[in-house]
């Protein structure tokens, strides 16, 4: 199921933003998490990129890194750097590597509009300002104690 | 015995199984979108949405529904290539291509061609289509090596294979109410509904005889796919290959 959600959310972004995948026509990319659970393979061919968790396919290169460092590599970090920082290991044609992350960083990753493709827009709007909510307070678990505290010692301040 | 095959769990002569999957689906035409919806409690519905939005078939897209019947897969499809891409309903039986073609003209789906042929025997060039569907149909045909041979054949460089077809439960106590459900109950239902109970013993018989997920996905392999995984779906009731020619 999470391979067919990321292909699909995957694609509609690629096909949203008129991007070309053909300088990795022909490549395979097995990408990998190491802190959640997703370990796929990025097959680009046919002007399309299929999502598989095939373990049996031979990738032309292996990519292993965390979440919050695959998050700064979308918002256009330097993959050099982030291999001399030892922060994401590389296995293989570096230079598809490189390819596949030049095409993450000119998408412009819409959360919203990827989920309404799922959920509707009324849902994926509801959750997007419940994260933007989030996003904006600094420290938001805090915040959320802090208004529990206030609401248990003066809940009428709450009415 | 070499030239039999199995028709349920009957061995019959390799020349004869056509024959006689025709019978059954010339009898079940008419009647068959609602058996499914009464069979399956509706579920076909969902396997079908899950396929297509599996398949990455994009605007432009080429696609082939083979064994396509009354059409469900090739109206997603239709939608999904829009006025740019082709989609061809295929289909060994006239009957069932007869109410497919009937289902999406009364669908107002345009642009869908209707071809009737054999799977094992597809009169396309190769390298034609970026997808090629066969959404239940596998099972009753006779050389199953050959027909996925010739999927592979007809689907471009990069093309993906999409094989919806009942599987084999690992859950014990599904895999028990579904054997007692297929053998007691959905005969019974085709009695009742569709005044034909031979067709529907023949159904689950046939599921009992198709290969087993890992045994298919081999099958798509050894046809020369890239890749191919599966997906069980309701607990492997039903499975889907997707095989990739990389």
């Amino acid at each position: 199921m999470q391979s067919m959600i990321l292909q699909s959310a995957l694609n509609h972004l690629l096909e949203a933003h008129q991007i070309d995948i053909r300088p990795l026509d022909g490549k395979t990319v097995y990408f990998s998490l190491q802190d959640l659970p997703i370990a796929v393979n990025f097959i680009c061919t046919n002007d399309r990129i299929f999502v598989t968790t095939d373990a049996t396919i031979n990738a032309d290169v292996d990519i292993k890194l965390k979440s919050n460092v695959f998050l700064k590599l979308i918002q256009g970090e330097d993959l050099t750097e982030l291999l001399r920082q030892d922060k994401i290991m590389i296995h293989g044609d570096v230079k598809t590597a490189q390819l596949l992350v030049d095409l993450l960083q000119q998408v412009e990753f819409d959360f919203e509009e990827a989920l309404s493709k799922f959920t509707g827009d009324i849902v994926a709007h509801q959750v997007g300002k419940i994260a933007k909510k989030f996003k904006s307070s600094d420290n938001s678990l805090a915040s959320i104690k802090d208004k529990i505290t206030n609401f248990l010692i003066t809940p009428k301040r709450f009415h | 015995m070499e030239n039999t095959t199995h028709f349920g769990f009957k061995d019959v002569a390799t020349q004869d199984k056509q024959g006689m999957v025709r019978s059954v689906f010339d009898s079940v035409a008419n009647k068959y979108d609602l058996m499914n919806d009464v069979l399956s409690f509706g579920a076909h519905r969902l396997w079908k949405h899950y396929t297509i939005a599996t398949s990455n078939v994009k605007a432009g897209d080429k696609v082939l529904d083979i064994a396509g019947g009354t059409g469900d897969l090739a109206r997603a499809f239709a939608m999904k290539v829009g006025d740019t891409g082709q989609v061809v309903l295929s289909d060994i039986n006239a009957a069932m291509l007869g109410e497919g073609r009937k289902n999406l003209i009364n669908r107002g789906v345009p642009g869908v061609a209707f071809v009737q042929l054999s799977g094992e025997q597809i009169p396309f060039s190769d390298n034609t289509f970026d997808c090629v569907s066969i959404a239940f149909g596998l099972r009753n045909v006779t050389d199953k090596d050959q027909c996925i041979g010739e999927m592979y054949r007809v689907l471009k460089p990069g093309g993906c294979l999409l094989i919806l077809e009942f599987s084999k439960t690992d859950i014990a106590l599904l895999e028990k109410f579904y054997d007692f459900y297929s053998f007691n109950v959905m005969p019974q239902l085709g009695k009742i509904i569709a005044n034909d109970e031979e067709s529907y013993q023949y159904l689950a018989e046939s599921i009992r005889k198709h290969p087993d997920q890992e045994t298919l996905k081999q099958m798509v392999l050894d046809a020369g796919f890239g890749t191919c995984e599966y997906h069980n779906l309701s607990g492997g009731i039903v499975a889907l290959h997707k095989g990739i020619k990389v």
